[in-house]
């Protein structure tokens, strides 16, 4: 993506298109045609940030992003699961912040409006089939996110076209993933209010549970290679054929043990761990067996609270001693 | 002159008219499928949350939040705010749309998202108290000029699940009905609603609120105009069809029969329905539209549904001596769809009728509306049962009947055992045709629901599935009332005393027996039938 967000965030009208650093010529001229969708652009991007940091926050990769500038920074230059995995991300933060601003109206070409409607979208006989918010932002994303990997042309069967392919199976799958999570709400609105009569309508899930779902095709992910023709095929022909849903990458990520900028590893220095976890958030695992050092404090925290609409929270204190370890 | 055209037509004559119908029934269907969209639309619109700063003048009728109001965001937090100062806007359609009447009325359900918080859990079932009103616009009005439409004060039970309980994932919660418009006669709607907190314990459950979305339903512009037309298609034919009857009716020298003037009710309660009284909605504000439309279809199927009683009962060949052929045979048959109907009417009453006064209004929130509903609708379960408890056992009385009768019929002349097999296998066919009718109709509910619950993805698939049942089933009632009115006419033919023999091998003929004691009964089935009890 690399759209400088912090800049963007803080703007309450659209922003100008060659302000923004970080989009393609094709992205550019998408921009410029609409102009009023790049807030939430943004703020999809913005969101899928925060959502690759909650969902790697106990792994050695913790979503490392050199600067809140560049928000999918160089590790986007190995084809690694990593990569896929924040590719997919993106595309869903989009997919899902351009539907749910087309709900609360400031977009407008969503759904059942005619201005500058994607042409693949349904027709409709007076807002028939048209008010799907969810397939209009799938439709915008793919049209936002793929024209950056297809504008330009590589050599068939080379790294950088396979990275290519690589990154549009990955960006389909985050937009699907966002349907795949919708859930579908129905009511009966018929003769006395019978379901002789029923209307359906997709409902977006919590962004997390769409994390969530990627995060489980990552850590299912396929590994791909790119074949003379110019086409991904599988590595090791005895793991099941990938779907539109899965993520696939191209090559093993590094151990992201230590710090090295090229390869987008901030290393594992310095980070807290688990001390009795086996698993990846264990301190063994996390520091890559360099040990710990382990620190106790008291702290002060919130607890028993009870939440009062709107806008009070009353809570009791409550006095707790931790352990922290951080890696060495 | 005896029978009806049913059994005097001619097998050649009798499958071009069902050809005819057929390709009615195929074109009813394929005009919903292609040409209409899906009957009706829905529109998600997140609610924008607006400050308000002088709270106790919420409920002025002239005051309206709009989307120029000052935006709250729900996730920052706002120190000296309290419940009251947030006010709910929706504005209804989104973009820059407007309603049209065409799209006749307007369903509003609630949908309230809230999240988990690190600190704070809420319970699974949340009373929520909402202060709401309406106000609508039209276009020929000024850009802030809101008219205020109706207010309330109104209660839902929420009711949440949460399968996962960590910070910031969402509770997954019912939805709720809002409010529900009979007449969708303005151009533009708005809704302001907010959630007050007392210290009574009002809305003390509510937990932490992210969005709440109010979902739109509206009938579909295509939809209705389709309706519309087949409705002004069907209602003059019908007109003409049952004039044609009452005149055959008439033409003969005898009091009308029960089964006709039942034929002729059946007739009427549909004409009633297909009338195009929506036209009207175009250019009134008529807000009973809605209930109206649910009475005269149950009326309808009341009418259809008496009749299916009465055919059988007719058919039941049980004539003992003097022939009793009036509504009050079948009181008690008939009290069931009654009871049922009543109750059902009632039901609507309290809902749709309510909402009249207030579209907010809902049966289901208080206990006591909730059994008061409730009894109602097993009230109306009950009857539906018993009716047809009666009706099976009536068309198993009817065929048993027929079945002894047959083995009658090798003792008698050919010509003449021939033409009872005819009589009984066309009586079995429109037996058969009914009960074709109603599998359909239950099946295409059925269909509609699954088509609609799936996710429209497949972008290859031309054919509207809900519209196509629902023109298809319309279609098949009009058509099914049609060909009953028609087979069941009086035929005009003048028929030769005690010849057996017709014109031809396939329009046999054959005459009123001589000491038959009833000469105003519509079938000649039932003529033999008794003449048979009587020998």
């Amino acid at each position: 993506m690399g759209l400088a967000l912090g800049e963007l965030l803080q703007m309450s009208e659209a922003p100008h298109c060659h302000k923004l650093p970080g989009l393609s010529a094709g992205q550019g001229r998408i921009c410029q045609l609409y102009q009023d969708h790049m807030l939430a652009v943004a703020s999809g991007a913005h969101q899928a940030l925060l959502e690759c940091r909650h969902q790697f926050q106990h792994r050695r990769w913790n979503c490392s992003v050199l600067d809140e500038l560049n928000v999918f920074g160089p590790v986007t230059s190995i084809p690694s699961r990593e990569t896929a995995f924040t590719h997919a991300l993106a595309a869903a933060g989009v997919t899902y912040a351009v539907s749910r601003a087309c709900r609360d109206g400031h977009l407008s070409s969503c759904g059942c409006s005619r201005m500058g409607r994607p042409k693949t979208l349904k027709k409709d006989w007076i807002w028939g089939g048209c008010g799907d918010n969810l397939e209009y932002g799938y439709k915008f994303t793919q049209g936002f996110i793929d024209v950056r990997e297809r504008e330009r042309k590589f050599k068939k069967g080379s790294r950088r076209q396979g990275q290519s392919l690589m990154n549009l199976h990955n960006n389909e799958a985050g937009r699907r993933a966002v349907i795949k999570t919708s859930r579908v709400t129905c009511k009966c609105h018929g003769v006395s209010g019978s379901c002789s009569l029923i209307t359906c309508w997709q409902q977006l899930s919590n962004f997390r549970e769409i994390g969530d779902y990627i995060r489980d095709k990552y850590d299912g992910a396929t590994e791909v290679r790119v074949t003379k023709h110019g086409r991904l095929k599988l590595r090791n022909s005895k793991f099941r054929l990938p779907t539109a849903n899965d993520l696939v990458y191209l090559e093993e990520s590094p151990n992201y043990c230590l710090r090295n900028v090229s390869i987008g590893s901030l290393g594992t220095q310095g980070r807290t761990c688990n001390r009795t976890s086996i698993d990846l958030d264990g301190c063994n695992l996390l520091c890559c067996g360099r040990g710990y050092n382990t620190l106790k404090s008291t702290i002060k925290e919130r607890c028993q609270c009870k939440f009062k609409w709107c806008c009070e929270v009353e809570c009791k204190t409550c006095i707790k001693s931790v352990e922290l370890h951080t890696c060495k | 002159m005896p029978g009806t055209i049913l059994e005097n037509l001619s097998g050649r004559k009798l499958s071009i008219l069902v050809a005819i119908l057929l390709i009615c029934q195929i074109t009813c269907f394929l005009i919903g499928g292609l040409v209409a969209p899906s009957p009706a639309g829905s529109q998600s619109i997140l609610t924008t949350v607006c400050y308000d700063d002088q709270p106790n003048l919420f409920t002025d009728d002239g005051r309206w939040f709009t989307s120029k109001c000052k935006s709250i965001n729900l996730d920052d937090k706002h120190a000296g705010l309290n419940a009251s100062n947030y006010v709910f806007m929706g504005k209804m359609p989104l973009y820059n749309m407007d309603f049209s009447r065409w799209h006749q009325n307007l369903v509003g359900v609630l949908q309230v998202e809230m999240e988990h918080g690190k600190e704070t859990t809420t319970t699974d079932v949340i009373d929520l108290t909402l202060d709401v009103k309406l106000g609508y616009r039209n276009k020929e009005d000024p850009d802030d000029k809101w008219t205020y439409h109706s207010s309330s004060e109104e209660k839902r039970i929420v009711e949440c699940s949460s399968p996962n309980k960590e910070d910031k994932y969402s509770y997954s919660c019912s939805t709720v009905q809002l409010f529900e418009l009979g007449s969708l006669h303005h151009d533009y709607y708005l809704l302001n609603f907010r959630i007050p907190v007392d210290d009574k314990g009002t809305n003390a459950k509510v937990g932490f609120i992210s969005d709440i979305y109010l979902i739109i339903i509206h009938m579909n512009v295509g939809f209705t105009k389709v309706w519309l037309s087949l409705k002004t298609v069907f209602f003059p034919i019908l007109i003409m069809i049952m004039a044609w009857f009452w005149n055959r009716v008439h033409l003969l020298q005898r009091t009308p029969a029960l089964l006709e003037y039942l034929l002729m009710v059946v007739g009427g309660t549909l004409a009633i329905l297909d009338a195009p009284l929506e036209f009207l909605t175009l250019y009134f504000d008529i807000p009973f539209m809605l209930l109206l439309s649910d009475i005269r279809q149950g009326v309808f199927y009341a009418a259809l549904l008496s009749f299916w009683i009465i055919f059988a009962g007719e058919h039941m060949l049980i004539q003992d001596g003097a022939h009793k052929n009036t509504l009050k045979t079948y009181w008690m048959h008939l009290s069931g769809i009654l009871v049922g109907c009543l109750s059902l009417l009632i039901f609507d009453l309290c809902e749709r009728g309510v909402h009249l006064h207030n579209p907010f209004y809902s049966i289901w929130v208080t206990p006591i509306g909730t059994n008061l509903a409730l009894s109602f609708i097993i009230l109306a379960g009950i009857s539906a049962g018993i009716y047809f408890i009666f009706l099976c056992y009536m068309i198993w009385m009817a065929y048993r009947n027929i079945s002894i009768k047959r083995s009658v019929l090798p003792t008698m002349s050919t010509a003449r055992r021939l033409h009872y097999e005819g009589i009984i296998y066309r009586f079995n066919f429109l037996m058969l045709v009914t009960i074709i009718c109603a599998a359909v109709t239950i099946i295409s509910f059925i269909l509609s629901q699954i088509a609609e619950g799936q996710n429209k993805w497949d972008e290859n698939v031309e054919l509207e599935v809900s519209s196509a049942l629902f023109t298809g089933v319309y279609g098949m009632w009009n058509i099914y009332t049609f060909a009953m009115l028609i087979l069941y006419a009086p035929s005009h033919k003048q028929w030769p005393t005690d010849s057996i023999c017709g014109d031809n091998g396939e329009e046999v003929e054959f005459s009123r027996l001589p000491t038959d004691p009833s000469p105003n009964e519509i079938s000649s089935l039932t003529t033999f039938a008794s003449k048979a009890s009587i020998d």
